[in-house]
């Protein structure tokens, strides 16, 4: 995860898309962009200083050069000074407008970068934002194969050599498609996490006993997928007796990747024991889940609604004796 | 837990045959062994894991490792990597 985005390194890597001119000479500024987020500083241009998130991406619109633009140049100077009595982390004009008279001296004398882009205000807020979500997206790595089964994405974790890479890939031969083998990229998006395989990796197995080999040459395009949205972990554990296994999957469980809460199946394995079909099973079964059909709550309620009759008839032919 | 800092001495850095070697090493122990380059952090018995490091000759690693054996696992990796996994200079 990345905390801190130097305003050159922005520059560098969205000039061309974003359609950025640098319009201060040096792009060094005293503190790094920080977050996603960006702010239009209007308010703090009238003088009411509440709630100026300075620290944020500023963007001056229309609005903030047609409010510039009505004040006498006395005054200007006074608006576009409050600006600066925070530290800022750079200031992006938008629009292509034309840059209010005292702002670059101002600029120049407090360290604050300035860049112009030609790209209409509202379009660039929203380009610049999922930009800036996605650098500050946090990542990690995890052990384990991903693997799209139905339009699930399953990850199958567990420790090394339980047999992971030997799962996906009979998953792969029946169809299914292997997202990443062993080392599983992972970036979060709000509340969706999603993952890839690293990239000279992408699509090469290891299997025990062949050696290294690559799904997609194999088994074609069919077989692979660049990232998929992780939907359960299925984590292979060896069969203990000792252990208490989920009987009836009436409660859910769930583990933590980086900071959501993702459903998790604890599977025991066994040799002989044929995994495949069970996490296909787990992934049909999740996507009737989501469509609300759940078979334990359903035989659940069955059973519950079963008792409640039983003893409406047993209550009617209590004194019935002829 | 206990941790070391390595350095490839392989000029032609960890090829896939080295990573297979340092990843049936790691897997003799039980500890639970990670390597890392900067701030990618890799589990060491995974040999594509290692592989997709892409350290070159020179490249600082960091060992980390955790359980029962970590401190014999410890000296083991780190010797592995000073006389170059016993190999000869360019292999």
């Amino acid at each position: 995860m990345s905390n801190e985005y130097s305003v050159q390194q922005f520059f560098e890597d969205n000039a061309e898309e974003f359609k950025l001119e640098a319009m201060t000479e040096s792009l060094e500024s005293r503190i790094p962009i920080t977050g996603p987020d960006v702010h239009r500083p209007a308010f703090a241009l009238t003088g009411f200083m509440e709630n100026y998130l300075h620290e944020r991406v500023q963007i001056l619109g229309e609005t903030e050069i047609l409010y510039l633009r009505t004040l006498d140049p006395a005054e200007q100077e006074k608006a576009v000074a409050r600006l600066f009595s925070r530290p800022l982390c750079c200031i992006i004009i938008s629009k292509g407008l034309d840059l209010p008279p005292h702002l670059l001296p101002l600029a120049m004398k407090h360290g604050v970068p300035v860049l112009r882009t030609s790209m209409q205000t509202t379009e660039f807020i929203h380009a610049l934002t999922e930009s800036l979500d996605l650098y500050f997206a946090p990542t990690t790595m995890l052990h384990g194969s991903l693997v799209d089964v139905y339009g699930v994405g399953l990850l199958i974790t567990g420790r090394s050599a339980i047999g992971k890479s030997e799962i996906a890939l009979d998953l792969v031969e029946r169809g299914h498609r292997l997202v990443a083998d062993d080392v599983v990229e992972i970036v979060r998006k709000g509340k969706i996490i999603i993952g890839r395989g690293r990239e000279h990796l992408r699509h090469f197995m290891e299997i025990r006993g062949i050696g290294i080999i690559n799904v997609m040459d194999i088994f074609g395009i069919r077989a692979a997928r660049i990232q998929k949205r992780i939907e359960v972990v299925v984590r292979l554990e060896e069969w203990d007796p000792s252990k208490d296994w989920d009987r009836h999957g009436l409660d859910e469980h769930t583990t933590d990747v980086l900071g959501v809460d993702v459903r998790q199946l604890v599977i025991p394995i066994f040799p002989g024991k044929n995994i495949t079909v069970i996490a296909e099973v787990i992934a049909l079964n999740h996507m009737l889940k989501v469509y609300g059909i759940d078979a334990a709550k359903r035989l659940d309620q069955q059973l519950i609604d079963i008792q409640e009759s039983d003893k409406k008839t047993r209550k009617y032919l209590r004194y019935d004796v002829e | 837990m206990v941790s070391g800092k390595v350095k490839v001495t392989n000029t032609k850095g960890i090829h896939l045959r080295l990573a297979s070697e340092l990843v049936k090493a790691a897997s003799k122990f039980r500890s639970n062994i990670m390597i890392s380059r900067d701030k990618e952090e890799i589990n060491a018995k995974s040999i594509l894991g290692v592989a997709s490091l892409g350290a070159e000759f020179g490249t600082e690693l960091t060992l980390k490792i955790e359980g029962e054996d970590e401190r014999d696992a410890l000296n083991v990796l780190m010797r592995l990597f000073e006389d170059n996994f016993s190999r000869g200079e360019d292999s």
